[in-house]
């Protein structure tokens, strides 16, 4: 998990910072509709609100674990969202993370 | 004060509702209730996780039953979750749905004193009183008290609709989850509040009066109707003649949308709502017309307004558009 964690934190940090504030309100939006967010472990979660609670999911833990989180709760949706941003080299290296 | 509420049903994953308590916590809502079905996620679980996550917001049941959850472990619950969310826990109680009771097997008798009882019961037992409690539904020993003090008072909100309950709650009630959302019904409901506690010798204002609605808002009155539709439906069906009547809904139609939801026929039954029904059991539109029904339900009387499940298309869209385009109508805030 912790190496899953750093590979989405190297990739998180790959994107332009003007871009999270908006990235990671479509994460969120993705990650609250997503139909399979029951793979989503509760520690996962737990951080999630962690940063929420906090006013922290734009920044680049915020987004980490955002990202981590769509991943498994709808991969394909964590995929169009980076292709959305243009964020090419971070989609391949999701894929990869995966 | 004018304060707001939303309510959540638990029917999603913990972390979800969680989520968007957080963020009606920081929009300015004063209150979270939680619904308690036996159906959906425990209620005290939902309320325990979403304190952990929440500071100034109060938050309890809305509205736990004394048929299924005995008043003694009601009392219980509310105290346990103060020591989590010290001073901020509010308790709602009800008589129930009495199809879900139905459902169990259990029958709503005499759902007055079985709620007064309950009511005293649970403030019995949060005071850890001594004695023996001897009601008709509940008696307790007098050894039956809480082994820890409870150091902040938990107010007590009656869910009421029909009038001896709302004269009920105002009699006993510290506030009341008033089940309605046309300004006729609210209206209505207030002054039986009001006639209740002036029988207990109570000032109206020591009742905080909720109206709790089916509500939804979104950018457009189309898209917040939608949400709504099926909410509808069924209370339409559930409606006894002279409510329908009293909002000009003929009684045949409610005939069919109950016939066609009992044959499961959801889109005949749905595809029946029409624009006075919305407009009759529910507060819905874009942000100025929930703006402007939620001024009407304050000048009736009420002190608290609870947007009801279900909330909008989008949840979290419509918590911010509640939060960022009608609350700062009615409140300053911080």
């Amino acid at each position: 998990m912790l190496v899953v964690e750093m590979r989405y934190r190297e990739l998180v940090e790959k994107i332009p910072r003007p871009m999270y504030v908006k990235l990671s309100e479509k994460l969120l939006d993705a990650l609250l509709e997503a139909k399979d967010g029951g793979n989503v472990p509760s520690s996962l979660a737990k951080t999630v609100l962690y940063y929420a609670q906090r006013e922290q999911l734009s920044s680049v833990a915020g987004i980490t674990n955002l990202l981590n989180a769509l991943a498994l709760a709808d991969p394909e949706k964590a995929t169009e969202i980076l292709e959305e941003f243009g964020l090419e080299d971070a989609r391949i290296a999701l894929s990869t993370a995966e | 004060m004018k304060s707001f509420g939303i309510e959540f049903v638990p029917m999603e994953l913990f972390w979800r509702t969680t989520y968007y308590t957080i963020q009606a916590e920081r929009l300015g809502y004063d209150s979270i209730w939680i619904t308690d079905h036996f159906n959906n996620r425990n209620v005290y679980v939902s309320l325990a996780v979403i304190a952990n996550y929440t500071d100034r917001i109060r938050l309890g049941p809305g509205v736990t039953n004394p048929y299924l959850v005995h008043p003694v472990m009601t009392a219980q619950c509310v105290s346990s979750l103060n020591e989590v969310a010290p001073g901020r826990v509010i308790c709602g109680i009800g008589a129930g749905d009495k199809t879900t009771l139905e459902m169990v097997g259990v029958e709503m008798r005499n759902p007055l004193r079985t709620v007064r009882e309950a009511v005293e019961v649970i403030r019995r037992q949060i005071a850890r009183e001594k004695g023996v409690y001897a009601g008709k539904r509940f008696t307790t020993s007098a050894g039956a008290r809480l082994n820890f003090k409870v150091n902040q008072p938990i107010p007590i909100y009656i869910g009421a609709q029909g009038p001896k309950m709302l004269a009920l709650a105002g009699a006993i009630g510290d506030g009341t989850l008033v089940n309605a959302s046309h300004p006729d019904d609210i209206g209505r409901a207030v002054k039986l509040i009001k006639r209740g506690a002036e029988k207990a010798g109570r000032r109206i204002d020591e009742v905080d009066i909720a109206a709790y609605t089916s509500f939804s808002v979104a950018e457009k009155e189309k898209s917040a109707r939608k949400p709504v539709i099926p909410v509808v439906a069924y209370i339409v069906a559930g409606s006894p003649p002279p409510i329908l009547e009293k909002h000009g809904i003929p009684v045949e139609k409610a005939d069919k949308i109950r016939g066609d939801l009992a044959n499961r026929n959801w889109g005949e039954a749905f595809g029946a709502v029409d624009q006075d029904m919305i407009d009759a059991f529910t507060v819905c539109g874009n942000p100025d017309q929930c703006t402007e029904k939620i001024a009407t339900l304050f000048k009736t009387g009420i002190s608290h307004f609870v947007t009801g499940s279900p909330l909008g298309p989008n949840v979290r869209g419509s918590i911010n558009l509640f939060g960022e385009e009608v609350l700062p109508h009615f409140k300053e805030i911080s």
